[in-house]
């Protein structure tokens, strides 16, 4: 069966438009993947405890944006009101962003094969910005993962991976259950958007 | 073992050995440079060590343009401007940076501003932010510990904010770096020791954190044994020639490993010290040394281990952390040995850091870029931790 797996992947590969229709496919899988990153951080800030407390002492304003080079796709969230707001799928003149190199570094991030800290000690991603606002961001976005990922994933790509208690659990759940809506609230808003 | 991915670079041509300082000219010519502008501070010209430099001037056709002597402890964008408006009225083609890691810095700023032309600095802040090429610059370091002269990384302080800016750039590379003993003879033993602390932190962390690779590793392990050999050789007696040429050798090779490599949390955590009670990075380095690398020992205790052996230690141990413990037992050693002949503090109390800036300093450490390559990972609560047990 693997035999003939590989051997369809393989004339696959050699189709003229194969390289085209591949990195198509992971733009829109890493657009996509940004998106669901982006109302997570709004989820995750509403409801988790952590992620409250490591953005209280962000200024109001301040705009982190998670982008790859050389021409997309990006997001933008600003925090407000003690919260994350995610602003859409564009860099609005962000105080810090992280830029992936390519698609291919994007997609070991943002599929949980690799840590965000792993793929800046590799330089998979370029800091813009000031330092300690990078740090901070880093930081954001490890809780994300922590109440996006399941716990075998946190456990891979975690250096002290995290065990949470049972309100975080909680948590974890109520935030799994108002992804949908969310996403789908999104989805509209930006059809609207678009018309 | 490999890691998952690296990356090496080392541009710099290196002029390693006596009368090095004397070839200066001759390389100048070589990269098409005529006039050159020396960068440095007051007590770099005091010790008579820019005396040297221009004596290889002397008999030759390429000339000294400008001598700026005015570099503070930390370099400023109002300095790096000041210095690149100079260059500009000289017309020099090159700089000469003679002194540490400020003098080197303010050179590199001041390259950054001219590359910039009427931009603004600030815009070049961050990683891989400089596309065009600086000026030719030849790094001559005077203390054995920066290794400056062979990394990739600025840090200018904003005098507008108040904050230090970190530029790093495979373009801030320094074109030559010259190491010639006469450079570092009149080092007062302190400084030796604390710069020596501070190369062989350089090593320790390159070693050990998640960047490590077997090139740098090389580097990293010449520069421990090097260090063994000099340090105390050198803080014993500031004369000592060969122990000078050993320890400014250390220096570059562990910075050739940390700028590959990068550095954790002894540097995190001493930036923050230095920022919050302005303890000089070197002493800051040797006092929280240990006390990191036993925080890493449960995530990395084989690469902790593998440096007794460089460090002196002649036990074999059947569990790698208990040879880590012999690693750290060892630098405790040193950095006691060094106590007792220059005067080097061992604990955060006796640096006059008082115990109310702790919490202020782990704040700062946990927002520092160094702790993305540590191995373990580092909370607020554990920064304070190690700094109260190392106070």
């Amino acid at each position: 069966m693997d035999l003939i797996i590989e051997k369809g992947l393989a004339q696959l590969r050699g189709l003229p438009f194969y390289p085209l229709i591949q990195s198509k496919s992971k733009y829109e899988l890493i657009d996509v993947t940004l998106t669901v990153i982006g109302v997570a951080f709004e989820e995750v800030s509403k409801r988790a405890p952590d992620l409250k407390r490591e953005v209280i002492t962000w200024n109001d304003g301040r705009r982190c944006a998670l982008g790859v080079l050389p021409s997309g796709p990006f997001i933008t969230l600003e925090k407000r009101e003690d919260r994350i707001h995610y602003l859409g799928k564009r860099s609005v003149d962000p105080h810090v962003t992280f830029l992936f190199k390519n698609l291919d570094s994007a997609m070991l991030v943002l599929t949980a094969q690799m840590s965000a800290h792993q793929a800046l000690a590799e330089s998979r991603i370029l800091l813009d910005g000031q330092v300690s606002y990078g740090m901070e961001l880093n930081r954001a976005l490890a809780i994300v993962e922590t109440y996006l990922f399941p716990q075998f994933i946190l456990n891979k790509i975690f250096k002290r991976p995290p065990t949470l208690n049972i309100y975080q659990l909680a948590a974890k759940a109520i935030i799994y259950a108002a992804m949908g809506p969310a996403l789908l609230k999104n989805g509209i808003k930006c059809t609207f958007k678009r018309q | 073992m490999l890691p998952n991915y690296y990356q090496f670079y080392c541009p710099v041509k290196i002029l390693s050995g006596q009368l090095a300082v004397s070839n200066i000219p001759f390389e100048m010519k070589l990269m098409g440079c005529r006039r050159a502008m020396i960068v440095t501070d007051k007590g770099v010209v005091k010790a008579g060590l820019i005396d040297i430099v221009k004596s290889a001037f002397a008999d030759s056709d390429v000339k000294i343009g400008r001598i700026f002597d005015e570099v503070p402890q930390d370099s400023s964008d109002k300095i790096a401007n000041r210095i690149a408006r100079m260059f500009k009225t000289e017309r020099c083609d090159c700089f000469i940076a003679v002194g540490g890691g400020s003098a080197l810095d303010s050179a590199k700023g001041a390259s950054i501003v001219l590359s910039a032309d009427s931009g603004n600095i600030l815009d070049f802040q961050g990683a891989d932010k400089i596309t065009s090429d600086l000026k030719p610059l030849i790094a001559v370091p005077t203390t054995a510990g920066t290794g400056s002269e062979v990394t990739k990384v600025a840090v200018i302080y904003n005098e507008t904010t108040e904050t230090k800016m970190s530029f790093v750039s495979d373009k801030l590379y320094p074109n030559l770096a010259v190491i010639d003993p006469r450079m570092t003879l009149t080092m007062p033993p302190m400084i030796t020791a604390a710069t020596g602390m501070d190369a062989l932190t350089h090593a320790v962390e390159a070693y050990t954190c998640i960047q490590k690779n077997p090139i740098d590793d090389i580097y990293a392990k010449t520069a421990i044994d090097l260090i063994r050999r000099y340090l105390v050789r050198a803080t014993e007696d500031g004369k000592d020639m060969e122990a000078r040429m050993g320890m400014a050798n250390a220096a570059l090779f562990a910075g050739i490993a940390f700028s590959n490599s990068m550095v954790g949390m002894v540097h995190a955590l001493a930036h923050a010290l230095g920022g919050v009670c302005h303890v000089p990075h070197g002493m800051a380095n040797a006092i929280l040394l240990p006390w990191c690398l036993e925080y890493n020992i449960p995530k990395v205790p084989d690469y902790i281990a593998e440096l007794s052996g460089l460090l002196g230690g002649a036990g074999a141990y059947l569990k790698p952390a208990e040879q880590a413990e012999e690693t750290i037992s060892l630098i405790r050693n040193l950095l006691k040995r060094l106590n007792k002949i220059s005067g080097i503090p061992e604990k955060l109390s006796d640096a006059k850091v008082l115990v109310d800036q702790l919490p202020e300093a782990a704040h700062a450490a946990i927002n520092d870029g160094a702790l993305v390559y540590n191995p373990r990972e580092v909370s607020y609560d554990d920064a304070l931790a190690v700094y109260q047990k190392a106070f």
